[in-house]
């Protein structure tokens, strides 16, 4: 499964892995907020942000075809609005890449620009999951301030995402083998709903397992972890040449663009 | 319904953002004394619930070959309550977003609103005005669907008004409202259906955790059901009838006028001080377009064939540059990597 894949990647070791959960996160949001405030025209100066998701994941040795693939799993909303563009907007423009100069409509250049951002961002975005572990995240958003009642929610969230999608499989795959037939539209609704109650049936009875389990090991509502990571040079290298590249890039787009 | 950043413009991003985390941490607060310490597992394996019940899907009447699958945030405020719905939802939503990039990071804010915290309290408070005291199936039935009904809406008319708002549609507001508005409408009275199935069966199986949840509201009254709703239709009502007043004017194309059609009218643009001032700046200061706009109809020559082909080669300096640099850095990443040996292996920590 893709998700565990992701997992996986985050427990590597590479320079992107050890940097701080917290510089790393504030970096996505901020290169995000840059590449989504370029006006819709310039297409091609995207090429120039994608370097640094690029060199993130090259730097941390993920792989780029599992990250293009898992970008275009989460892609047919965007895709639908991107493609859009092109019964929206059919107004004529001139596009030139070097040499090549051809008649195009206003919306493909849109949908261009929709496509490659969303790439971009998703990239980055991408890059910090698979380089950063989920306990880390947490930490790190403990740390910026997020409500305890919060951090310990999605912790527990993330523990048990993986162990209840393993038993919808298996309901799933119980259902497939006794449903030999296509049912009415009552029937399938009465099956999936009973199937959905024993799912948070026995998802509240985990609960209660799990709860009495920790609280007899002493769970007083906090997670401790060992050791406090504190940001290092390396963080401040990383955080000073993002924002180098987006300065220049920044300068790049006012002036020739 | 995820949102992706690049439906959003940054100012508006922001802004939900701080809006989504004002409304967590209320909700947080609020929620204190409802979840104790021996609660956090529950609330943390019902968000988890909420992944594997995504998962059950079910055939659609009348579409053959199309499945359907409950989306499970009403549900979870029915059961849980609107604050502890609320927060398990929320936290669903971080995670799809993190871990599975279903939905943007910038976008988040407006995801938070749009998929957790309004159907949550909307959801409850519409389903506690129709469902009364759930004595019938039919109570029961109705409340859910109703409640899907308007909270899933509201929801896709959030979407619809956020993209609008950041001045991104190249679609007619009208048009990308509507067709929003209407797939939700058939995909809430398929929630409200399921919602309503799942908990009549867990009446029937499990009629404890059904009380438990109807008492563990966090003193969710009906007036301040009434109130929500009431809010809810002003602040989207609100949002809606603004914008229709000020989209023939307001929002212009953001790059391009029409000189074939003098009387085009424009859909989007931005008109904030801000904006005009970096478009000033941008226009007394850059060399060049990135493209060149046709000065006549479609056929015709453009006139200013010398700053095209300075605009293409500026592009193609771009694009041929950064795909150069990419093949450096993967070539220098190759190197160190033979150098230092494989660095798949696990972290010692």
């Amino acid at each position: 499964m893709h998700h565990a894949q992701i997992d996986r990647l985050s427990y590597r070791a590479s320079p992107v892995h050890a940097l701080d959960a917290r510089v790393k996160l504030i970096c996505v949001l901020v290169f995000s907020v840059f590449v989504i405030s370029l006006p819709a025209t310039s297409v091609s100066i995207l090429a120039c942000y994608a370097i640094w998701p690029f060199a993130v994941l090259v730097t941390a040795n993920i792989p780029i075809k599992f990250v293009l693939k898992h970008i275009l799993i989460v892609s047919p909303f965007v895709a639908v609005l991107a493609v859009s563009n092109l019964l929206y907007d059919k107004e004529v423009v001139v596009a030139v890449f070097g040499p090549w100069r051809w008649e195009t409509t206003g919306g493909l250049l849109r949908c261009f620009s929709i496509c490659g951002k969303f790439i971009i961002t998703m990239t980055a975005l991408v890059g910090l999951a698979a380089t950063t572990r989920f306990s880390d995240l947490l930490a790190a958003m403990a740390k910026l301030g997020v409500p305890h009642l919060f951090v310990v929610q999605l912790g527990f969230l993330y523990r048990y995402i993986f162990m209840l999608i393993d038993r919808g499989y298996h309901v799933l795959r119980a259902r497939a083998g006794r449903k030999l037939r296509r049912l009415g539209f009552g029937d399938e609704v009465k099956t999936s709903a009973a199937i959905v109650g024993s799912i948070f049936i026995g998802s509240i009875d985990l609960a209660q397992r799990v709860s009495m389990a920790m609280q007899g090991r002493g769970f007083d509502g906090r997670f401790h972890r060992l050791g406090k990571k504190r940001i290092a040079g390396a963080d401040y290298l990383f955080a000073a040449i993002l924002a180098l590249y987006i300065v220049g890039l920044q300068f790049l787009g006012r002036v020739f663009y | 319904m995820h949102m992706a950043n690049e439906l959003l413009s940054v100012p508006v991003a922001v802004g939900t953002l701080g809006a989504a985390a004002a409304g967590l941490g209320f909700v947080c607060h609020k929620a204190k004394n409802i979840i104790t310490s021996d609660k956090f597992a529950l609330m943390g394996i019902m968000g988890a619930f909420v992944f594997a019940a995504q998962m059950v899907n079910f055939q659609l009447p009348l579409m053959p070959g199309t499945s359907g699958h409950m989306v499970g945030a009403v549900l979870l405020a029915i059961i849980l309550g609107p604050y502890a719905g609320a927060i398990a939802i929320s936290a669903v939503v971080i995670i799809q977003c993190l871990i599975f990039q279903d939905g943007g990071l910038l976008a988040l804010g407006c995801n938070i609103i749009n998929m957790a915290l309004l159907p949550s309290f909307l959801g409850y408070g519409v389903y506690r005005v129709f469902a009364g005291a759930e004595l019938f199936r039919g109570q029961i039935y109705t409340g859910s669907i109703v409640a899907c009904l308007v909270a899933l809406v509201a929801g896709a008319v959030l979407v619809s008004v956020e993209s609008a708002v950041s001045g991104v549609l190249s679609v007619p507001f009208y048009t990308f409202l509507f067709t929003m508005v209407g797939v939700h409408l058939i995909i809430g009275v398929i929630e409200g259906v399921i919602t309503g199935a799942v908990l009549l069966y867990l009446r029937q199986v499990r009629p404890d955790i059904i009380a438990a949840g109807t008492a563990n509201t966090g003193r969710f009254s009906k007036p301040v059901a009434y109130m929500t709703i009431i809010a809810a239709t002003v602040v989207i009502g609100a949002g809606i009838s603004h914008l229709a007043s000020s989209l023939p004017d307001g929002l212009e194309w953001s790059y391009a006028e029409r000189p074939d059609e003098p009387d085009f009218e424009s859909i989007v643009s931005n008109q904030s001080p801000a904006v005009t001032a970096v478009e000033d700046f941008q226009s007394r200061y850059s060399v060049l377009p990135d493209y060149t706009i046709r000065s006549g109809a479609f056929g015709q020559k453009a006139t200013d064939g010398a700053a095209e082909a300075g605009a293409g080669w500026q592009s193609f300096a771009a694009v041929s540059g950064s795909a150069a640099t990419m093949g450096l850095i993967w070539l220098g990443a190759l190197a160190l990597r033979k150098r230092n040996g494989v660095q798949n292996a696990p972290r010692a920590d």
